[in-house]
């Protein structure tokens, strides 16, 4: 299938990334609007040898990623808002454990069952570690089918490198809208998982664990995670810029805002406003660094957020009060438009 | 308790009303409606995520003219328990008439029952809180697309089991709730189906009667997950007993009856599939192996409750082969 131009749903682009990312364990539960990925998995992983299973519930699901991710192998599960929050125990184990393990994330509205249109309120929940303990983890953000299906193939290998659970968190329109899509081989990537669980015969045997109840122990572990969540902060940051070196008005949007928000400075350039986009591809680690740029020729920040305020946190800190930073956020399902993105630009620039 | 007849029936208002939005020709809307036709005293209800409770309750809408609460898909069992607790305080407290009779009823469907569900029922059966359980099973997640569940029959093509060449369908038999619910020793668990209203009826109105934690697991047909027509929902639910599919049956503390045995009618199995194109691929040459697999697990669940109801009523006994004729 490599190079060859199809037509998919960003769902199944995701799912089909992890297939060529050589993901052969799937472990998934139903829920809107992220079905199609269980459902392209159960069809294609019996294609290539994987395995494809459903659990009783997303606690499960995450679990049984748990034990495949154990024993050395690509493993992988996927949800929605509700059905992430059930999950948060095993990720936090993940982490605990330093296993590799890829979660999707295709957010809803909430909190609570909200509904099934597409939001970006989980982004506290993605990058501040949504479970409980003091842990991280890579958090992409794609903002249309080919970046899911490519930003899907890079997490594995983020994963196995860092050897951490990596989240990629798209939304019920990044899920459901269809595009073309190139395919491609990746090169296979080889890491040494010497610690996987693969039978001890011959070798001392590996533990993998989350619990040090040694004195000092777990505060050791920790900081060696926090060294760990620096390398990626030093060396995983992606971001798109565009327009941005001389902009007036830097907008932040990740995501499908992200994309909405990069047509609406599209349309603002056209009519000879200075706006320009950075759409942060990872949230975690944030790039701090593209911001504080920013900082130094924009005269103003411009958030904008399917939710109620969360990204703008953390441009906040990274602009630490050099310019201002305005929010525009849709909670609840609400999408903007390009053109009503363009009219929120002319009030921010009124205020400069 | 007091014979359902008809007439009265017909003078009862409906107390899920129409003009809610499941799909036409579904099943539980009908089993809903007979068994809160079947009780007199106030209800409660509690209502576990899927699709009686995204089609009912359609924001600011309800088709319920009676309280109801919703949390999330694995804890109806778990909110109705923490209803029930608060009116047995109210009363303790005096806050309530101590003889005022409210009753309270879970409703979910089977992904919500059988699988993500089934931690939250088993502790409220469990505690012995004084409700009743109700799971319209319509053997897999509809509401979300047609994925297969712990409940979806043998053989059968969902959107997570889909039938091709190298796996042709769900490859495992359906988990029994109904027995799981028993093993919980509960006053009263039964099975029951919509096209027999009045066996569903009697059955709502026993178990109501009853103190305790109360379950009743009953058939409800899904033409969209099914894939037949719209008006098939009584025709198949029939069938399904008439096959001994879902056999019609009652334990009542601990002793179970049949309520109903095909005599002359008894049908095979492929009756009830036939008609429903989620087993369509059973039907192709190759697949016979499936369809005799699915008429002996079948033939093993028949005879089991067979033998429990003879066990119990040595005047009363029933031949589970009887009407076999195919």
């Amino acid at each position: 299938m490599s190079g060859r131009q199809v037509l998919m749903k960003g769902n199944e682009a995701i799912a089909e990334g992890a297939v060529a990312a050589g993901c052969r364990y799937f472990f998934g539960y139903p829920i809107t609007p992220q079905n199609e990925i269980p459902e392209y998995m159960s069809r294609r992983l019996p294609e290539v040898g994987g395995v494809f299973v459903q659990s009783e519930s997303e606690v499960a699901a995450i679990n049984m990623v748990f034990g495949a991710s154990a024993c050395g192998v690509r493993a992988m599960t996927s949800s929605s808002s509700p059905g992430i929050s059930l999950k948060q125990e095993g990720i936090s184990y993940l982490a605990g454990a330093e296993l590799p393990a890829l979660i999707v994330n295709i957010q809803r509205g909430g909190p609570g069952l909200g509904n099934i249109s597409a939001s970006q309120g989980d982004y506290f929940q993605a990058t501040k570690g949504g479970g409980h303990g003091d842990y991280r983890m890579l958090v992409y953000a794609p903002s249309n089918v080919q970046e899911a299906y490519d930003l899907v193939i890079k997490a594995f290998d983020k994963a196995d490198e860092y050897r951490t659970p990596v989240m990629v968190l798209g939304d019920g329109i990044l899920g459901q809208t269809m595009e073309p899509l190139v395919l491609r081989k990746p090169k296979a990537r080889r890491f040494d998982k010497g610690w996987a669980l693969t039978g001890c015969e011959g070798r001392a045997p590996n533990v993998v664990k989350s619990l040090f109840m040694g004195e000092g122990e777990l505060e050791r572990m920790n900081l060696l995670r926090q060294k760990k969540y620096d390398r990626m902060r030093a060396r995983e940051v992606m971001c798109e810029e565009y327009m941005a070196e001389d902009a007036e008005l830097a907008v932040v949007a990740f995501g499908t805002a992200g994309r909405i928000a990069k047509a609406a400075v599209r349309l603002a350039r056209e009519r000879g406003i200075k706006a320009g986009l950075i759409r942060p591809v990872t949230l975690f680690p944030f790039p701090d660094r593209v911001v504080q740029k920013a900082a130094k020729t924009a005269s103003r920040f411009l958030v904008v957020e399917m939710n109620t305020g969360q990204m703008v946190e953390d441009v906040r800190l990274a602009v630490d009060a050099a310019r201002p930073v305005g929010f525009y956020g849709r909670p609840g399902g609400g999408v903007p438009t390009p053109a009503e993105l363009l009219k929120v630009f002319g009030r921010e620039l009124r205020k400069i | 308790m007091a014979v359902i007849k008809l007439k009265e029936l017909s003078e009862k208002e409906d107390r899920l009303t129409g003009g809610h939005r499941m799909c036409a020709g579904c099943g539980a809307p009908i089993v809903v409606r007979q068994m809160l036709l079947a009780i007199d005293e106030p209800v409660v209800i509690a209502n576990a995520t899927g699709c009686l409770e995204v089609a009912t309750t359609i924001y600011p809408y309800t088709a319920w003219k009676m309280p109801w609460i919703h949390s999330a898909f694995e804890n109806a069992a778990a909110t109705i328990a923490g209803v029930e607790s608060m009116y047995r305080s109210l009363k303790q407290q005096k806050k309530l008439p101590v003889d005022k009779d409210i009753k309270f009823i879970a409703f979910g469907g089977d992904g919500g029952t059988y699988d993500i569900g089934l931690q939250s029922l088993s502790g409220a059966l469990e505690r012995g809180h004084n409700f009743m359980y109700v799971c319209y099973d319509n053997g897999a997640y509809m509401n979300t697309g047609i994925q297969r569940s712990s409940s979806t029959p043998f053989g059968a093509d969902t959107t997570t089991s889909p039938a091709g060449k190298a796996i042709p369908g769900k490859q495992q038999n359906r988990k029994d709730l109904t027995k799981i619910c028993v093993a919980h020793n509960i006053p009263y668990a039964a099975q029951a189906s919509p096209h027999n209203w009045k066996d569903l009826m009697e059955k709502t109105r026993k178990a109501m009667s009853l103190e305790g934690a109360k379950f009743m697991n009953v058939i409800a047909p899904c033409n969209r997950g099914w894939r037949t027509q719209t008006n098939d929902a009584i025709m198949l639910s029939k069938l399904a007993v008439n096959t001994c599919f879902w056999p019609l049956y009652e334990v009542e503390y601990g002793v179970t009856t049949v309520n109903y045995a095909p005599k002359k009618n008894r049908r095979p199995i492929v009756e009830w599939l036939k008609p429903q194109g989620r087993f369509k691929h059973l039907f192709k040459p190759g697949n016979e192996w499936m369809l005799a697999k699915f008429q002996e697990y079948v033939d093993d669940q028949w005879r089991a409750v067979v033998k429990l109801h003879n066990e119990a009523h040595p005047a009363d006994q029933i031949d589970p082969e009887e009407g076999k004729t195919w």
